[in-house]
């Protein structure tokens, strides 16, 4: 083969690794956004649900702001990175049990700055944006 | 009577190798003095004699061969065959890229596996986890450190044994040592990502040299890690080593497996579950390992090199991303 076909293949490819993040990052984001019901109000505390194993579900939500607020981590057979949990404002590191829950005190939250989790690799996240 | 010669000389990636090469040169007796010029790649000697320059560098040839330099009078142009080898390369990497990531997406890799950890479950793990998201990480330094040492040196399988044998090993042997003390002791984020992050860019370095990418940084690199490599790789006790450090590299399923074992009680269990582990991601690794060495030895050679140094530039690059995301340096910039 010549060299410009192989550079218009590479480029072809290159485009592909580009939509698999851009695309999967978006499409994750948006579906989750619609359904992100994932928090209740309980005695004066709300509790935030997140799903762990095989990334982080949902990968972004919302929240109130301005009360106490806890995290519940829930794994169900989770063996990859997403047991393994860091969330870096709040300076919590643990390797979650492969199946269970956890309870993350946030403290209260201000309106206007995100909880990001990561697993410990880095390869999966998640967000919930307070309001 | 002396003469003064200049050759070309190829196959010099380090500061050791002028040293090596004078010396074999004024081993010889008709060489008065020899004086290797590693930046531009030639080599000036003073010989005794009348021999022509052609047969100097044929008789030379012979004699430095075996350590993998070649001389001549003409420079060899190799620049046409290597562009083209690595335009071929570029889309052969980033096609595995390709298949790599679809295959985390595709989610197939998130079974759900029951919450008792048992030495079965754990081989099943590892044979997920060698194909995993791990496998950036723990597999492109295998496949990094493979292609370089088959790239520099034949006997390269005796390397691979003692690697995976010491895998094998130290998984089992720390993972007893967890089982024993139980929960005295937290494995470190911090330590794990700072590791992983110093193993993807060795891996960035590794690939960008078996690119060829390099070529003359790779010569005026005469310390640092590569010296290193270089200096300790023949070594029996280096592969064990690099094969005992892969139990602290960034794995989320390794990680898993680690508190598996220090909550199993018992230094017998906890042997077993790290020792099943390993055992199950030893299929994927010794694959890439011994497949880098065939390749390494067979007529595609060079693109094979070219070929897995792309593949190792984007699993670094990916890992180094992740790994400073994870440690909260920078946000996240994806989501598998």
């Amino acid at each position: 083969m010549n060299k410009t076909s192989l550079i218009a293949i590479t480029i072809v490819i290159l485009g592909i690794i580009a939509s698999i993040f851009i695309l999967g990052s978006k499409s994750n984001g948006g579906a989750n956004s619609a359904s992100a019901e994932n928090s209740q109000i309980k005695d004066g505390v709300q509790y935030i649900t997140i799903n762990a194993g095989g990334g982080y579900s949902p990968k972004v939500s919302s929240a109130k702001a301005g009360i106490p607020t806890k995290l519940i981590v829930k794994t169900n057979g989770a063996y990859d990175c997403s047991s393994s949990l860091a969330i870096h404002s709040l300076g919590f590191q643990k390797i979650l049990p492969q199946t269970g829950e956890t309870l993350i005190d946030v403290g209260t939250p201000k309106a206007g700055e995100p909880l990001r989790g990561v697993c410990g690799m880095g390869m999966y996240s998640f967000l919930v944006n307070f309001n | 009577m002396s003469k003064k010669h200049t050759f070309h000389v190829s196959g010099t990636h380090c500061a050791s190798c002028k040293i090596l090469i004078e010396d074999i040169l004024k081993e010889q007796d008709f060489i008065r003095s020899a004086k290797v010029d590693l930046k531009k790649e030639i080599v000036e000697i003073e010989t005794e004699g009348d021999k022509n320059s052609e047969e100097i560098a044929s008789f030379l040839n012979e004699k430095i061969k075996p350590n993998g330099y070649t001389l001549s009078v003409e420079k060899i142009l190799k620049e046409n065959k290597n562009d083209n080898t690595i335009w071929q390369a570029i889309p052969i990497g980033l096609a595995f890229l390709v298949l790599f990531f679809l295959l985390q997406k595709s989610g197939l890799l998130n079974l759900g596996l029951g919450s008792k950890t048992t030495p079965a479950t754990s081989f099943v793990i590892g044979l997920i986890a060698s194909v995993s998201s791990c496998l950036a990480i723990v597999g492109g330094l295998v496949l990094s450190l493979s292609a370089k040492v088959s790239q520099d040196e034949i006997s390269d399988k005796k390397n691979f044994i003692l690697f995976h044998a010491g895998r094998l090993g130290s998984f089992a042997i720390l993972g007893g040592v967890l089982g024993s003390i139980g929960q005295a002791i937290g494995i470190n984020f911090t330590f794990t990502a700072i590791l992983g992050i110093l193993a993807s860019l060795v891996m960035l370095m590794l690939g960008l040299n078996l690119t060829g990418v390099f070529k003359r940084n790779q010569v005026t690199l005469p310390t640092g890690i590569f010296g290193f490599f270089r200096k300790i790789e023949h070594k029996t006790l280096t592969p064990l080593i690099i094969g005992f450090g892969t139990f602290f590299l960034p794995c989320g399923f390794t990680q898993s497996m680690q508190v598996a074992a220090l909550s199993s009680g018992s230094f017998v269990s906890g042997f077993l579950i790290m020792f099943a582990f390993a055992l199950g991601t030893l299929p994927v690794l010794a694959l890439l390992s011994f497949g880098s060495a065939s390749f390494a030895h067979g007529k595609h050679a060079p693109l094979f090199f070219k070929s897995a140094g792309v593949v190792v530039i984007g699993l670094g690059l990916f890992s180094l991303l992740a790994g400073l995301a994870g440690l909260g340096i920078i946000n996240p910039l994806f989501n598998i």
